[in-house]
């Protein structure tokens, strides 16, 4: 028996189906898909459908047309009619050609279907009473909700209210929430206690390059297929970007651009077969793929962890003794007066080349052959003196390291070094996670440590007692915060409290006398109101007094960006939301509306003010007061860095109906000869983003080892394996949705570390065994795959799972510059179980992924 | 009659069409609207272990592998119940994808399907599990039946709806 449920045929679309554009839910790619609705009993023919497509035949591979098993689905309107779904990949899209990932090929099975694998969806506003969930009407849930957060504000102030929600686009319905969560909680509620999903505070997890003027979306996709050299730093694009990879990154290795960049391309210049480096402690996928195509063309550089500024800026330095660099851009273009600071610190100019390669080997545990090699394939000029092209992205391995603002600074640096931004074939900046959707009032931190920050740790506030009701938003801490373990433990035992509390004696039925029992709780027991606006039922939603069921993608109008070109595109609504689910917009400007009403009752005209400007009727509203926040964008083309990196000024959902699968590219600006709309294409051409419009030089830090959360476990036995985490190409976040798909959950049953196969012989570990891996922060149990991804003394493990969260092991350092959280290293013991998970086992690969070989 | 050759199975996105039989016994299977062909494809007694063979069905526009894994699988059929048989055509854009080291590979964009495990995606980009074709052996000969398929071929509305 097949594990699980199979077709063998699907239906198919008839020629008038309803036909909607959206874009991919997940990953930081942003692919185009068109959505097909149909009602169930009127299916088109193999001949005359809604797909164009002759499905009479057998289709030809690499068509760019597929539909398979994943991608369609049943769903159920408000008028209990039965309709199918089908999700395809956009062949028209530029972005993926028709091309989809094992993430984004199950969009369809994501959607509600009361029948279906992700039918336990959050259908009501939910209230904790006598520890279980009830569920209660939405004009009870704003009033309680409306009612303490007014009289938690007066009472003890906006600080009392702390909040942790997302920032981003797509699955979390980008522009148009995100404008209503800052209307909310940064100019209503006005808390300084903000942090966004994935981190203890309201901070970028790029002011390192931000503040050199320089915005980390700032290339195109076609760069990546025009790079004379294109380098992932701490970047696992194959797993995780994926369509970046396999559409754009991949032809450039195999030699596919070569045309292209003949064309785009200088006269004269050299245009050739792609290089990689790849600087990754893991020999993972992204690395044996490109190493399959082109292994001649592949540098793969294994730092130590938390080493990568160091190793960096010895890059730099060897491109600076080499006079690698177009001494005319830089005195045009960047600020020659701060760049003697980076010069000094970054550069070490005082230090003879030999020694400072010798430390770097010595720090970085990288060769200074690597190091060398690494210099020449991102900045020597190729035959003829031309500048090679080099596109440089980063993501979590670096953001997340030791010493955030630096990481990112030192990678900026080297590539503006090289003038690898602004011109065809290059760009420095994330690979990103998600896609991006942000439009918010002003953060009460503008910026790090140089500007006006840090920002406050928010986890810290919470776990040390602070707050009295906890926001969370899209966002499941518990698996997804550092330190997390102690995270829970903490959270929880301040809700409990005040759940003890309020059982005690009997809960208040009526809103204000509830309102006068939580306060008074408040007041006794040091304990936390927790509030989860989510879709599903999480780890930490099962700890909230309150539980607001939230819309998903496909269930309202969207509109967000990716992050590849920052292209603009709406994502449409093709479905109802399950039972009373709305948008987050709509959820907090319920709430919002009512707290103004109730200040307004009181005669409170400066309170009721700070909660104005939330009356919206529709998305498109909302869209357009978000947009107002970007100021006027009549700007021209070389001015363009003078605009917000997401400006869409004069942008409306039905200009982005019209526009598709195109979309158009932020930042939007209204070209003043013209007065059209105009995208662009790729920034800083001309200027940087700097009130003077000069790339803003910085000197580093020098090396001065690992902090005292991390470094404690140096020189001790107990913890002898370095630890660092990441992604699998299969699931998204925390799974979810992935965790309801037995295309998913079949394959990663379990949350799982990777053992390099030398170390597993020594611990007397084979894949498939369970173990406990720990250290003083807490511990985490998985299932143990032994193939060479990692390097003989480091362990690699899921950073979160649906059954837990390698979060457990991670300190609670951030960066003092920053509060931005060093994720990805720490130090661990692992032990193993005895006994092991037959089921789990049965099911799931235990295959090497990192292993392409015939 | 000797029905199959045995080779390496190679890289090839038409699979040779002699080695399909048309108009076998017609078997129809519970919960399947399909009615697949039964088709011998193999004998358990000459089957070497990872020594893949190709053969075509439910038509000759699909080209299948039959393999002995060596080790126990998920609907594996045979004494060992090692023997198992997919569909070639790769479910992510409909590649070819080759047999070894107990998984199908496909060079286009590196999806990886664990034979042993139901076809399932252990890496890469298809998110459907590629079709595994339903055996059965009749346990005096030793000869081999491929009679249905679990899952979608690529680059098919239905399993037996191509003209
Ligand atoms: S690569 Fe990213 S955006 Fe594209 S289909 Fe996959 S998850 Fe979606
Ligand atoms: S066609 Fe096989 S992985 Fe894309």
């Amino acid at each position: 028996m097949a594990l699980f449920k199979r077709k063998d045929e699907l239906p198919i679309p008839p020629g008038d189906a309803e036909k909607y554009t959206t874009v991919c839910q997940y990953c930081s790619a942003g692919c185009g898909y068109n959505v097909y609705v149909w009602p169930e009993d009127k299916n088109g023919s193999a001949t005359a459908n809604a797909f164009g497509v002759d499905l009479s035949k057998q289709g030809k591979l690499m068509s760019g047309f597929s539909y398979t098993e994943t991608m369609h689905n049943v769903i159920t309107r408000k008028n209990g009619k039965q309709y199918n779904l089908a999700v395809i990949p956009a062949k028209e899209s530029r972005i993926n050609k028709g091309d989809y990932s094992i993430r984004g090929g199950t969009n369809a099975l994501t959607a509600y279907n009361p029948d279906g694998y992700t039918k336990k969806r959050l259908k009501d506003p939910l209230i904790r009473r006598e520890n279980g969930f009830v569920p209660i009407s939405w004009d009870d849930a704003v009033e309680i909700i409306a009612t303490l957060t007014k009289s938690s504000i007066d009472k003890y102030g906006a600080d009392s209210i702390a909040m942790k929600f997302y920032d981003h686009g797509s699955s979390g319905l980008g522009f148009e929430d995100n404008w209503a969560a800052g209307k909310f909680f940064l100019s209503g509620v006005k808390t300084s206690y903000l942090s966004i999903h994935n981190r203890p505070a309201y901070n970028s997890e790029t002011w390192g390059t931000r503040e050199r003027g320089m915005h980390e979306l700032n290339y195109d996709v076609d760069d990546a297929r025009l790079a004379d050299t294109v380098v992932l730093w701490g970047a696992n694009a194959y797993e995780s970007a994926t369509i970046l990879y396999t559409e754009h990154i991949m032809p450039n290795l195999q030699g596919g651009s070569v045309a292209d960049k003949k064309k785009a391309f200088d006269p004269g210049e050299p245009a050739a077969e792609g290089h990689i480096v790849i600087i990754d402690p893991r020999k993972n996928a992204t690395v044996a793929v490109s190493q399959d195509i082109a292994a001649d063309r592949v540098l793969h550089i294994r730092p130590n962890l938390g080493t990568d500024w160091i190793l960096a800026n010895a890059i730099a330095r060897i491109i600076w003794e080499n006079r690698w660099y177009d001494q005319e851009f830089l005195d045009k273009r960047t600020d020659m007066k701060t760049f003697g600071e980076y010069k000094q610190k970054s550069l070490q100019s005082g230090k003879p080349l030999a020694t400072l390669l010798a430390d770097a080997e010595r720090i970085t545990g990288v060769p200074k052959t690597q190091m060398q090699q690494a210099a020449e394939w991102m900045a020597k000029p190729k035959e003829g003196g031309f500048k090679r092209r080099t596109l440089t992205l980063f993501e979590k391995g670096i953001i997340w390291n030791m010493k955030n603002y630096d990481q990112v600074a030192a990678i900026a640096q080297l590539n503006v070094l090289g003038h690898n931004v602004g011109r065809v074939g290059t760009g420095c900046g994330r690979l990103g996670g998600h896609q991006e959707g942000y439009v918010r009032p002003p953060a009460p931190t503008p910026g790090s440590i140089h500007a006006g920050g840090p920002p406050k740790n928010v986890d810290k506030y919470i776990t040390g007692g602070g707050g009295k009701i906890y926001w969370v938003g899209a966002t499941d801490p518990y698996l997804s915060t550092p330190n997390s373990q102690f995270f829970r433990k903490s959270v929880k035992k301040r809700a409990d409290a005040l759940l003890d509390y309020l059982d005690n004696g009997g809960v208040p039925t009526e809103v204000k006398a509830y309102a006068d029992k939580v306060l008074e709780a408040f007041e006794k027991t040091g304990g936390l109101f927790m509030i989860v606006q989510d879709m599903y039922m999480t780890h930490t939603a099962a700890d909230a007094m309150m539980i607001l069921p939230a819309a998903g993608w496909g269930e309202a109008v969207d509109t967000s960006i990716n992050c590849h070109s920052r292209l603009l595109r709406i994502y449409d609504k093709f479905m109802d939301a399950p039972g009373e689910a709305l948008p987050d917009w709509q959820i907090l400007a319920r709430i919002g509306n009512r707290i103004k009403a109730l200040y307004e009752t009181d005669g409170n005209k400066q309170m009721a003010e700070r909660f104005g400007g939330m009356e919206w009727k529709s998305d498109a509203e909302v869209f357009e007061a978000g947009s107002k926040e970007f100021g006027d964008n009549k700007v021209a083309e070389t001015e363009e860095a003078k605009l917000s990196p997401e400006c869409y000024v004069g942008v409306t959902h039905d200009m982005l109906r019209k526009l598709g699968n195109e979309g158009i590219q932020t930042p939007v600006r209204r070209d003043p000869a013209t007065g059209r709309l105009s995208g662009t294409k790729r920034r800083y051409t001309h200027s940087f983003a700097s009130k003077d419009g000069l790339f803003k030089w910085y000197g580093t830090d020098p090396w001065t080892g690992y902090p005292a959360e991390v470094a404690k476990y140096q020189h001790n036995a107990t913890y002898p394996f370095w630890f660092t985490t990441g992604r699998s190409q299969h699931v998204w976040q925390t799974m979810y949705h992935d965790r309801k798909i037995p295309e998913k959950y079949f394959t990663l049953p379990l949350p799982y570390v990777e053992i390099h196969p030398e170390d597993a012989g020594k611990l007397g570990m084979k894949s498939g065994d369970m173990v406990d891996v720990f250290n003083e922060e807490g511990s985490s149990t998985a299932l143990v795959y032994v193939n060479d991804s990692t390097k003989p003394g480091l362990i690699f493990g899921i950073m979160y799972h649906a059954k837990g969260s390698m979060n457990h092991l991670i300190s609670s350092y951030t960066d003092p510059k920053t509060t931005i959280p060093w994720y990805k290293g720490t130090k661990v013991g692992i032990r193993k179980y005895t006994g092991k998970p037959d089921e789990a086992i049965k099911t799931a690969s235990l295959l090497a992924n990192n292993d392409v070989s015939l | 009659m000797k029905l199959l050759s045995r080779r390496k199975f190679l890289q090839s996105s038409t699979a040779t069409a002699l080695l399909f039989m048309a108009g076998c016994k017609k078997q129809t299977r519970p919960g399947s609207k399909a009615d697949y062909p039964s088709l011998k494809i193999g004998n358990s007694k000459t089957l070497k272990p990872n020594q893949p063979l190709t053969f075509n069905f439910p038509d000759r526009q699909s080209p299948c592998v039959l393999v002995k894994t060596g080790s126990e699988a998920i609907d594996g059929i045979g004494s060992q119940k090692d023997i198992v048989a997919f569909s070639s055509l790769c479910t992510h854009m409909g590649c070819p994808v080759t047999y070894s080291k107990g998984r199908l590979i496909c060079k286009c964009h590196y999806s990886m399907f664990d034979v042993n495990r139901n076809g399932q995606t252990f890496q890469g980009l298809a998110s459907q599990w590629i079709p595994q074709i339903v055996l059965r052996e009749d346990p005096a000969s030793g000869d081999i039946f491929a009679e249905g398929v679990q899952g979608l071929i690529y680059g098919r509305i239905g399993n037996l709806k191509v003209s």
